[in-house]
């Protein structure tokens, strides 16, 4: 054989041991099997799809995970370890979860400039939104007093402690657990070498890799509307990331005519009222869209807009009632990309 | 980063619907203007709207009651302690009435609507509208000669947010093609009220006579024919409808079993519109068949069943993020409201206020109330003598004035 046989053969060779490796892979991956898991936790239900080869997690080692972040975060639970906190007078020693979710809430309050306050639990409590729900609303004197009791000043994290500087104050991270749990689980899916996966924990989500057939994850959006309540607004298909939604069209108490959200404004002591209806945002992790999509809730469209800018890891899509009394939508630009049909 | 406005005005959700009963609410909160009202017939009917009245007394004040009946007006006085009047005629007289509630047999709608129209006095007018045709065409010339005066039809199913939501979804395409629409109302008794002196027979179970009523078709279907009318925005093109006294053999004219089918040329449709006494297993039954979907509605629930390959489609998504999950029936259907609507005639009223206070064009108006009189006398003329009615040119007379 001539060298430069031997180079084509070689050549050759190497082509076809290339290919039957991508003919091996691609035949692994469509044998990928779907696993799905689902169950009921956070006073809502949950579901994990995954592919693999092999059935890889159980439902018990999920439901551990839930009982983990109920101990150290859940109002619900009377010794977790939030509800120490808001009972003590000076503060108590925290978790590794609550640790991670109050550090990010400090930071998403400070982008915000005090939008996102987990101190907010007073007041959430007075409007009847909280764990006691009730049906009286608070007048201005006691919002006032209220006040005094709230902002993310009154909360110190030092090392593994959670101080506060007045004893009334009190946090909910309602806002941001569930964000958190969904990246939990994300994360222990990813231990186990999952690398197709979606995880969904009361319609918080976050997705990643494809599904047997090759396509992303697909995501309806709510319809947000007492009347039409049919199944989607829009459907986008997910890479990767997470996708949370926030609304105050399903949660609310009537005063006379009017609706009174269950997202209280931390600054003014009052539910929000403002044009928006539903705010689903899309981040690479749950635990930021979580925290994201309450924060424009309470900023309007215009606002929201000025917000993102500056921000090129985030991207919204806002239901929000115009002008006219109609019900609109829009959305930044990277979100356009996600749609899959409308 | 822009903005990018995917759709203007939403065509899934027309909050405009919802979010406008909303801010009415609101208004009519704020309105001090109580409307007071004559309830001219106090059977079944007009005390039942005297009772919804009552649970809206920001909006309304019944002040005067009327009857031929003795016993009917004892009746009603114990709902609303009200001016009584025995001849309806009085009772218009009185300049403190703003508006008035017809209730009585159907043979007396226009001569009475006639009557307070030209007294000034707004009208809510029972179903159907009038008893023929030609009532139906000079009662519209009335009220085009008093256009600051309102009259709604008591249709009053089609008020609630419910159906407001089916036409939306008709539109929008969730039906795809309509091609059937099945509508009955049947019982299982005699549909009479009891007679306390025989003398009396004719005037308490009018329902019973020619001369009086139209018969289910009138007091029943009316209801599902005036929807698909406003539904559809049409008409019958042409009717044959067939029936009999068949199971009350009790001296009755008006037949106890009916089916009518009703041709809609335009939008190629069919409807079957049918009723029996002596059967109540269906009850009412509402269902609108197209080739994406089914509705399916009772008074106050609806529930969508996609085809199968509409359901399909649905459900393509792996996940749903938002406040609530959508939960499917184990029947394949989908709920089109979380709960229950409240009854139709409350929503009809707070038209009907509306309408008055804005001198607006209820929904329930006189050009679809006509159309229904009409469709309903041609099924009774169809089924009495056994002949196809068809939608004539002349009964269109009146659809530029309702457009503009």
């Amino acid at each position: 054989m001539s060298k430069i046989k031997w180079l084509l053969f070689r050549k050759k060779l190497i082509f076809t041991i290339i290919t039957a490796i991508l003919l091996i892979s691609f035949k692994t991956d469509s044998a990928l099997q779907k696993f799905r898991l689902t169950g009921f936790a956070q006073g809502t239900t949950w579901q994990i799809t995954y592919f693999a080869k092999d059935s890889l997690i159980s439902i018990n080692q999920v439901e551990q995970i839930f009982t983990e972040i109920d101990s150290s975060m859940s109002l619900y639970k009377p010794f977790s370890i939030i509800n120490q906190f808001n009972a003590s007078a000076k503060g108590v020693k925290i978790d590794v979860h609550l640790k991670r979710v109050i550090g990010k809430s400090k930071i998403v309050s400070e982008e915000t400039n005090g939008i996102f306050d987990i101190t907010v639990k007073p007041l959430v409590q007075a409007w009847g939104f909280g764990v006691n729900s009730h049906n009286t609303i608070p007048n201005k004197t006691e919002i006032k007093e209220i006040l005094n009791c709230v902002g993310n000043h009154q909360i110190i994290l030092k090392d593994d402690s959670l101080k506060k500087l007045n004893p009334c104050v009190q946090i909910d991270v309602n806002g941001i657990a569930q964000g958190y749990t969904v990246d939990l689980l994300a994360n222990y899916l990813e231990t186990k070498s999952i690398r197709n996966y979606m995880v969904e924990v009361g319609g918080e989500i976050k997705v990643k890799g494809k599904k047997s057939d090759g396509n992303h994850f697909t995501i309806g959006i709510e319809s947000p509307d007492d009347v039409l309540n049919l199944p989607f607004k829009q459907i986008i298909s997910l890479k990767s990331g997470a996708i949370t939604t926030s609304g105050n069209y399903r949660k609310f108490k009537m005063q006379g005519s009017k609706k009174l959200s269950h997202l209280i404004d931390a600054k003014t002591g009052y539910p929000i009222d403002n044009e928006m209806i539903s705010v689903s945002v899309w981040a690479k992790d749950a635990i930021l869209a979580d925290a994201y999509d309450n924060v424009f809730m309470n900023m309007g469209i215009t606002k929201s807009f000025e917000f993102l800018k500056s921000k090129k890891d985030i991207e919204v899509y806002f239901i929000y009632m115009d002008k006219s009394g109609n019900v609109a939508d829009t959305a930044t630009t990277g979100f356009g990309s996600f749609l899959k049909r409308g | 980063m822009s903005r990018r406005t995917f759709i203007k005005q939403s065509a899934l959700i027309t909050g405009g619907l919802f979010v406008n009963n909303q801010l009415f609410a609101a208004l009519v909160n704020n309105d001090n203007k109580i409307m007071n009202i004559g309830i001219i017939g106090c059977g079944d009917r007009g005390t039942g709207i005297m009772k919804v009245m009552k649970e809206l007394p920001d909006l309304y004040k019944v002040t005067a009651i009327c009857d031929t009946l003795d016993f009917r007006l004892t009746n009603a006085t114990k709902i609303e302690a009200a001016k009584v009047y025995t001849n309806y005629l009085k009772l218009l007289e009185d300049k403190n009435i703003d508006a008035v509630v017809i209730a009585t047999p159907l043979n007396l709608h226009f001569e009475i609507a006639k009557a307070a129209l030209e007294a000034n006095k707004h009208v809510y007018l029972e179903k159907t509208m009038t008893h023929s045709i030609h009532q139906a065409f000079d009662l519209m010339e009335i009220a085009l000669k008093n256009p600051k005066l309102t009259l709604q039809v008591g249709h009053q199913y089609r008020s609630s947010p419910l159906y407001y939501k089916v036409k939306e979804m008709i539109k929008n395409g969730y039906l795809g093609k309509v091609t059937q629409i099945d509508a009955r109302w049947d019982r299982n008794w005699n549909w009479r009220r009891p007679v306390p002196n025989p003398s009396l027979e004719r005037a308490i179970n009018w329902r019973m006579y020619k001369e009086y009523s139209g018969g289910l078709a009138a007091e029943l279907l009316s209801h599902q024919i005036d929807f698909v009318n406003w539904a559809f925005d049409t008409q019958p093109n042409q009717i044959y409808a067939t029936g009999g006294v068949d199971f009350y053999k009790d001296g009755r004219e008006t037949f106890d079993n009916i089916q009518a089918t009703l041709r809609y040329q335009k939008e190629g449709m069919v409807g079957n519109f049918g009723a029996t006494c002596a059967n109540e297993r269906d009850g009412y039954l509402f269902k609108i068949k197209g080739t994406k979907g089914t509705i399916s509605l009772l008074m106050n629930e609806g529930i969508y069943y996609p085809e199968k390959k509409t359901k399909k489609e649905l459900d393509t998504v792996d996940g749903v993020t938002g406040a609530t999950k959508i939960i499917w029936n184990t029947d394949g259907g989908f709920p089109l409201l979380p709960e229950s609507t409240l009854d139709g005639t409350w929503y009809a009223l707070k038209d009907f206020y509306t309408s008055v206070s804005e001198n607006k064009i209820p929904d329930s108006n006189i050009f679809t109330g006509a159309k229904t009189a009409i469709a309903v006398s041609m099924i009774n003329e169809s089924a009495y003598t056994n002949t196809i009615q068809n939608w004539l040119p002349e009964y269109n007379k009146f659809d530029l004035k309702e457009k503009g």
